[in-house]
């Protein structure tokens, strides 16, 4: 479950620099100049904005289970994944460590986080991706890529047998020049999946001193206001 | 009784967090209730991955359908079927350590773990039929 949301939140990043639609697509028989484009792209970007709307599909309820909220990054290894609905909670980490705040009626509380160890794994798998070490997952996936009029699509499957326990495959959809992501799909063996919708997506921003603060994390409003300003 | 708070029928999303031993952990609650069928819950953590899988009849027999590290199946039926009784049983709980902060927020304190739970929405309605039936576990 650890390593599953680890490398989901990782592939997030991934797809962060990449996007697609459900047009229907083709696979390659040589994925390797595309992987190695998307690497290309991926070394470029120093910063990462993100909004997304994530529904987590279970077979049990007839409707997705929704909440929304950002996910920021920064090189070398900063990260902020923040729900902002239907409750507030921010994660921040970095190489070393990691910090979690609860909201309780507006007010911030942080947490003595137990297992710190495998939420900075997350922080981890980010930075690699967001380095554009796609390489590093090569170990443990087999990558697939379809390409289409409307964009392509990244196929990983987990070869570790434990892994595919959890989880079947994870798709990225990424718009043809890679240049935005639409859409995360993560799915599970059950039948049950996780599909993240990116709604706004911000490269290259400076964020504003604060805003991956483990102690006193600058409120997302005054972090959206500075990204807005960017041209 | 917190139970009150809540409509007969309807889904409700919870956050909560749990500390054990000092140490603190988030979880979410998706809980259907319905005055006929009974309750069920599904417990996640932060990024969506299931840890325990809970279904209470209506004359409070607990059935745990999924349970995942760290909850051990026994403390699932045990604590956690139990807490979600007192919350939103029809008072089929006696044994319930709440108290209620506010219609929203509810602080659950035995001798293992402390539980800061709040109420972020509530959806009116009823529920499927088949969520409560004890043959469906959402497993594969």
């Amino acid at each position: 479950m650890k390593t599953l949301s680890a490398i989901a939140t990782a592939f997030i990043a991934l797809g962060t620099v990449a996007r697609a639609s459900d047009a229907s697509v083709s696979p390659l028989n040589d994925s390797r100049p595309v992987l190695q484009e998307l690497q290309r792209k991926m070394s470029e970007v120093r910063s990462l904005y993100l909004e997304f709307t994530q529904e987590r599909h279970l077979k049990l309820f007839s409707e997705p289970l929704k909440s929304e909220g950002v996910m920021l990054l920064d090189r070398p290894a900063l990260i902020r994944w923040e729900t902002t609905a239907p409750y507030q909670s921010i994660l921040l980490g970095n190489h070393k460590s990691v910090a979690q705040f609860e909201s309780n009626n507006g007010k911030w509380t942080k947490l003595k986080l137990g297992f710190p160890q495998l939420l900075r794994r997350v922080m981890e798998q980010i930075a690699l991706i967001h380095q554009g070490k796609l390489d590093a997952l090569t170990n443990d996936f087999t990558m697939s890529v379809e390409t289409g009029t409307d964009g392509t699509e990244l196929k990983l499957a987990p070869k570790e047998e434990t892994m595919r326990s959890m989880m079947s495959w994870l798709e990225v959809r990424l718009r043809p020049d890679f240049s935005a992501t639409r859409e995360v799909l993560m799915y599970e063996p059950g039948g049950d999946f996780t599909r993240i919708i990116f709604t706004r997506e911000r490269h290259n921003v400076t964020f504003p001193a604060g805003t991956f603060d483990q102690t006193k994390p600058l409120d997302i409003a005054a972090v959206r206001a500075a990204v807005d300003h960017v041209p | 009784m917190p139970a009150q708070l809540f409509p007969p029928e309807a889904l409700v999303t919870q956050r909560g967090v749990l500390t054990v031993r000092g140490r603190q952990f988030s979880v979410n609650g998706y809980v259907a209730r319905s005055q006929t069928h009974g309750l069920r819950l599904i417990m996640t953590e932060n990024f969506g991955a299931v840890l325990a899988d809970v279904l209470v009849n209506p004359e409070g027999k607990v059935f745990v359908m999924q349970s995942k590290p760290p909850f051990r199946r026994a403390w699932v039926e045990r604590y956690i079927a139990a807490d979600l009784k007192c919350i939103l049983g029809h008072g089929i709980e006696t044994d319930c350590p709440v108290r209620s902060l506010g219609p929203t927020h509810f602080i659950v304190e035995r001798r293992w773990y402390k539980l800061d739970l709040w109420t972020v929405e509530t959806k009116p309605g009823p529920q499927p039929a088949e969520m409560f039936d004890v043959t469906r576990t959402g497993k594969p």
